[in-house]
């Protein structure tokens, strides 16, 4: 249709009439001084109102599209939440494994439809429960596990067949030596590893960045393990997802909604190097790239970054890398609810934050979600704030009506503006980061942490002016305030741990044993993919301080630059 | 001769959150203070890294939730080996229950989440009220 033939009466077309009444009405709003420009959180501005002035160039097939489709604007799945809901995964971890274990149970039988296990933090850094360093930490933060025999305690009774297990392993080297156990522990139960689901976390930014411990692996050579998973599972494990970039960590550590996105894209573009340079066609192991992105204060940029990423995403993909399988192509992602958003003071606000973070992330097209508890600020979660995070989750599944149909807020002036912009601001980011030398680079001069850094700074400033108001915190203070609820005790873990270990120790065939380590050892040196050892390594009895350790041996360790 | 406030900042155990203790070194040093931040170190050397660096002040982060165990241990070892008037506080995810205890193991003071730097800031500066001492 010509410009000419859509025309008014007038001689106006219908943009130019709108036009005109927008600004009459703007003007009208101006002259009480009521026109003013905000920002979201990251930065970007917002105007007091949107209109189809905003989105006028938007191409609807080719910006938008249809879920399921490219580019995927609108939803990484044709039928999104009524072909399939999103899985509801909470959070488990704490004491020795048959604690964790029972929790788990407890979760399945309320009805999530996930696992989602967390270690504690000698697991997480590769110590044993025995380990003098390690002794106070353990059971901690997470399940404790040592050798293959906890993980088999840990998944005792649970169907792994058919349940999806996310395993937060962080970090790559943890997560070589958690996943063999795991998939040694399916094997043994004689379930084939093709027919595993499940998800491990395996980032090398948690190693390197994002946490950071006395000893942690040189970023190239975390980078270069989180690479050997991804490589393995390609092979013998094609429905695991072998790595999972955690931006909701880079998140919680005190990135922006921009920084979140562009680094998990400049992430998972260096591994699609490596394995492509590794001889992996891209879609052998793209389609099995997921992510984990956090849900924060601001609603609708929240809900504005999900659907950037997947556009993002589609293109890097398909243009970079010349994808074609639509796996490869469409960005799924789990969320977990902001934790850093929570607050310590009147605790119980905190169910009301985080059913909103919930809600922006189901908006926002969301695979799977865990939402955090009202204790977050203070403790593990107990049993009853755990089961009253299950009940937000599934009160937003059932009963709010979200799930009727797919991407609720596409076509939205301002949704679909301020997606615009975060792409935008996104994808100058990633080139920031190319002009940085790439990720693997960015983390080792330091320049990932400087940037984390100073928005976290800034951010922790903008609260303590008042600029961000937090309820309870900043603003409608209750001076003497009681705790509301009992705070989660930590069972006894280490008395377990170390009756289990000697147990192992003792009756384990020394010789493997050497062997296997001098294998591992081995391995990391010659560049040999790390999990084909691991695999037969952690049924001799193996313990994840003795891979650690043979790990760093060969490659060395690190300091991070935080400061 | 003057000289600034002297801070060794370390986190406790395994505990591998660094955005809070960051965040008050940030602050510190944005007050002319001077920090020395060791990241994790068991107790005993952290209370030998003090004492070489003649810090003023220890400052202790947790969040994994150690400290009941290793926060008393760093103090008892800066009193062994004669470090015992260094002002020793910490921060972290520590429940309010368990403050009284720590201050009764010799801990000065505890900031807990949410606690505004500008706060800190103020606490460490009045341990020194003829800064630079
Ligand atoms: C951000 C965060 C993370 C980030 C860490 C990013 C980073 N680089 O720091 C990420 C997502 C990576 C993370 C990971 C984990 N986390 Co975390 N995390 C949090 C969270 C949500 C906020 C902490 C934070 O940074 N707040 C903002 C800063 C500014 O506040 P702050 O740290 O409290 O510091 C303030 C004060 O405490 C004090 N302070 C702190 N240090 C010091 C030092 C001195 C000297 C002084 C004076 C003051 C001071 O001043 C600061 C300013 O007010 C807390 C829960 C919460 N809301 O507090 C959980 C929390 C600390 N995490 C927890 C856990 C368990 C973990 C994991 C171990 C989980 C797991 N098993 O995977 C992992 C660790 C993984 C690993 N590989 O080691 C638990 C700890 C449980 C416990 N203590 O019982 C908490 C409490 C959540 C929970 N309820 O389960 N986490």
């Amino acid at each position: 249709m010509s410009e000419k033939s859509r025309s008014g009466e007038d001689g106006h077309n219908p943009r130019e009439i709108i036009r005109q009444a927008f600004e009459e009405w703007r003007r009208a709003l101006e002259r009480e001084d009521l026109w003013s420009e905000d920002s979201t959180r990251s930065g970007v501005p917002v105007k007091p109102l949107y209109t189809p002035l905003d989105t006028a160039s938007l191409d609807y097939l080719r910006d938008l599209g249809f879920p399921g489709s490219e580019p995927y604007v609108r939803g990484a799945y044709s039928s999104m939440y009524r072909g399939r809901s999103w899985t509801v995964r909470q959070l488990a971890g704490f004491g020795p494994p048959e604690e964790t274990n029972r929790r788990y149970k407890l979760l399945l039988k309320e009805g999530a439809t996930g696992i989602n296990g967390v270690f504690d933090y000698p697991t997480l850094r590769g110590y044993d429960s025995t380990d003098p360093v390690a002794r106070a930490d353990v059971g901690r933060g997470g399940v404790a596990v040592d050798t293959l025999e906890d993980m088999r305690i840990l998944f005792d009774g649970i169907p792994i067949h058919e349940v999806s297990t996310s395993l937060v392993t962080c970090n790559p080297v943890s997560n070589v030596t958690l996943q063999s156990m795991y998939f040694a522990n399916a094997l043994e139960r004689g379930i084939p590893l093709e027919k595993l689901r499940g998800t491990s976390q395996n980032d090398f930014l948690m190693e390197t960045a994002i946490t950071t411990a006395p000893e942690s692996l040189p970023p190239a050579h975390s980078f270069r393990l989180c690479c050997d998973a991804i490589e393995f599972c390609a092979r013998r494990a094609p429905r695991w997802n072998p790595v999972s970039f955690t931006g909701y960590n880079y998140r919680e550590a005190g990135c922006n909604a921009v920084q979140e996105v562009a680094f998990v894209v400049a992430n998972a573009v260096a591994c699609s190097e490596e394995l492509v340079r590794r001889g992996l066609e891209v879609d052998r192991f793209a389609p099995r790239l997921s992510f984990f992105l956090s849900a924060h204060n601001d609603f609708f940029e929240e809900i504005a970054k999900y659907r950037a990423a997947r556009r993002i995403w589609h293109r890097v993909m398909k243009e970079r890398f010349a994808a074609r399988d639509p796996g490869s192509l469409r960005f799924r992602f789990h969320v977990q609810t902001a934790g850093a958003a929570l607050t310590a003071q009147q605790p119980l606000n905190n169910i009301a934050r985080a059913a909103y973070h919930a809600m922006a992330a189901v908006l926002g097209g969301a695979q799977s979600l865990h939402v955090d508890a009202y204790d977050e600020a203070l403790c593990t979660p107990t049993e009853q704030s755990a089961l009253t995070a299950l009940r937000t989750n599934q009160i937003l599944l059932l009963e709010t009506g979200v799930t009727r149909t797919a991407d609720p807020l596409g076509g939205s002036y301002y949704v679909e503006t301020l997606t615009n912009r975060l792409e935008e601001e996104i994808l100058e980011l990633l080139e920031e980061i190319e002009n940085q030398g790439g990720m693997v680079r960015a983390v080792e001069t330091g320049w990932i942490h400087r940037t984390i850094n100073e928005t976290a700074y800034a951010y922790q400033q903008a609260v303590e002016s008042g600029e961000i108001p937090v309820v309870g915190l900043n603003c409608h203070r209750m001076e003497e305030e009681e705790l509301p609820m009992d705070l989660f005790q930590v069972p006894e873990t280490l008395s377990v741990q170390e009756k289990r270990l000697r147990k192992v120790l003792r009756e384990r065939d020394e010789a493997q044993v050497q062997k296997a380590l001098s294998a591992v050892e081995h391995a990391a040196t010659s560049g040999e993919n790390l999990m084909d050892v691991l695999m037969e390594g952690v049924t001799r009895g193996i313990t994840i301080g003795e891979v650690s350790r043979a790990i760093k041996r060969a490659l060395g360790t690190w300091n991070a630059p935080l400061l | 001769m003057t000289r600034k406030i002297r801070v060794v900042m370390a986190r406790l155990g395994l505990d591998s959150h660094w955005r809070g203790s960051i965040m008050v070194a940030r602050a510190l040093r944005d007050a002319g203070m001077e920090v020395i931040y060791v990241g994790n170190q068991d107790p005993e050397t952290i209370a030998e890294t003090a004492l070489q660096e003649d810090a003023d002040v220890v400052g202790l982060s947790s969040l994994s939730g150690n400290h009941m165990e290793l926060a008393p241990r760093v103090v008892n070892a800066l009193r062994s080996k004669g470090g015992g008037h260094r002002t020793v506080i910490l921060g972290g995810t520590v429940p309010p229950p368990d403050v009284p205890r720590l201050k009764e193991a010799g801990i000065a003071e505890v900031f807990g989440p949410g606690t505004p730097l500008e706060r800190i800031v103020r606490y460490v500066s009045a341990c020194f009220p003829q800064n630079p001492r």
